[in-house]
C-alpha cells in the first residue's frame, strides 16, 4: 500500500514537471519546475522500489542515487543558468 | 517483503510517465533558444529513469538499479558539457 | 561535548532540509497545476556571510532546492551571489529567510 503511494506520487511529481516545462513562460521559471518537482519525484520513486526490494544491496544503491540526485541537480541547473546568463547578457549590450 | 503491487497502479504510473516523456518532447522540439532544449533533455533522462525502476518492479529483478546509477551519472556529465561548452564557444 | 553538539546540529539540518524540500514541492506543484498563475520572477543580488567552500556548496545546494529561488551566479570574490526568484512579493521576508539559513550552515561547518 506504502510502495503503490510513493511510486504514484513520485510519476505524479514528474508528470508535474513535465507540465511547468510545458507552461511556464521565461527558461529560469521552467528550470525552477524541472529542478525541484523533478528530483523530489525521483527521491520518492527510488524509495518505493527499494522498500518493494528490501535488501541490504538495493537500499545501499537507493542512498548512493538519492545523495547522486540532491548533489548533482543544483549543479546541472546552475550551469545551465549561468550559460543563458552570458548570452543573454551579450546580447542585451 | 514481496509487497503485492495492483496492475491498476502500474498502469497509471507507466501512464503519468508517458505523459510526461511526450510533454518534455514538445518542449525539445519548439524551445525557443538551445537552453529549453537542454533543460528538457535533462528531463528525459529522469523520466528514462523512471521507466527503467518501474520495469524492475515490474518483472521483479533489482539489478535494474544499476542502469539507473549510470543514467544519472551519464545525463549530469552530458548536460553540463553542453553548457560548458556553449559559454566557452564565443 | 563539542562533537556532540555538532552533531545535534547536523541532524537539525537534515531535518530542515527535508522539511523545506516537501515545502517547496508543495509549493511549486500548486502552482503548476492550478490554471492561474501568480508568479513574479525576478533577479535579486544577496550578500554573502559563507566563506568556506563546503558552506558554499551546501548553501547553493539547499538554496537551489527551497521555494521559489535558484542560484544564478557567485561573484569571483564570493561577496555577493545572484539569485533568481519566482515570487518576488515581499523581498525583507525572503532576505531574513537567507539570512537564517546562513546562520544554521556556519554553526555547522565551523
Amino acid at each position: 500500500m506504502l510502495i503503490s503511494i510513493l511510486m504514484l506520487s513520485g510519476t505524479l511529481f514528474i508528470l508535474i514537471a513535465a507540465l511547468g516545462l510545458i507552461r511556464f513562460k521565461d527558461l529560469y521559471s521552467r528550470m525552477h519546475a524541472t529542478t525541484k518537482a523533478t528530483s523530489f519525484g525521483l527521491l520518492l520513486l527510488v524509495v518505493g522500489v527499494a522498500l518493494f526490494f528490501f535488501t541490504g544491496i538495493v537500499l545501499l544503491k537507493a542512498i548512493l542515487i538519492v545523495l547522486f540526485i540532491y548533489l548533482t541537480a543544483p549543479l546541472a541547473a546552475h550551469s545551465i543558468a549561468r550559460s543563458f546568463r552570458n548570452e543573454d547578457q551579450e546580447s542585451r549590450d | 517483503m514481496e509487497a503485492i503491487i495492483p496492475e491498476t497502479v502500474h498502469y497509471t504510473a507507466f501512464a503519468f510517465l508517458l505523459i510526461a516523456l511526450v510533454l518534455a518532447f514538445f518542449r525539445l522540439m519548439r524551445g525557443p533558444t538551445i537552453h529549453d532544449r537542454i533543460v528538457a533533455m535533462d528531463l528525459t533522462a529522469s523520466i528514462i529513469m523512471g521507466f527503467i525502476l518501474l520495469y524492475s518492479v515490474l518483472i521483479r529483478k533489482a539489478f535494474y538499479f544499476d542502469i539507473a546509477i549510470v543514467i544519472s551519472l551519464i545525463s549530469f556529465m552530458g548536460t553540463v558539457a553542453i553548457s560548458t561548452y556553449l559559454r566557452q564557444k564565443r | 561535548m563539542k562533537v556532540l553538539r555538532k552533531i545535534y546540529a547536523i541532524i537539525g539540518f537534515l531535518i530542515y532540509y527535508l522539511v523545506k524540500l516537501v515545502i517547496a514541492n508543495v509549493y511549486i506543484a500548486y502552482d503548476i497545476v492550478t490554471p492561474k498563475m501568480h508568479t513574479r520572477p525576478g533577479f535579486h543580488r544577496i550578500p554573502l556571510n559563507i566563506q568556506s567552500r563546503t558552506g558554499l556548496l551546501l548553501f547553493s545546494n539547499l538554496l537551489s532546492m527551497t521555494p521559489g529561488t535558484l542560484v544564478v551566479e557567485i561573484s569571483g570574490d564570493r561577496k555577493t551571489m545572484l539569485i533568481h526568484v519566482l515570487y518576488s512579493e515581499n523581498e525583507k521576508r525572503l532576505l531574513g529567510e537567507i539570512d537564517k539559513i546562513q546562520e544554521k550552515i556556519i554553526k555547522i561547518t565551523r
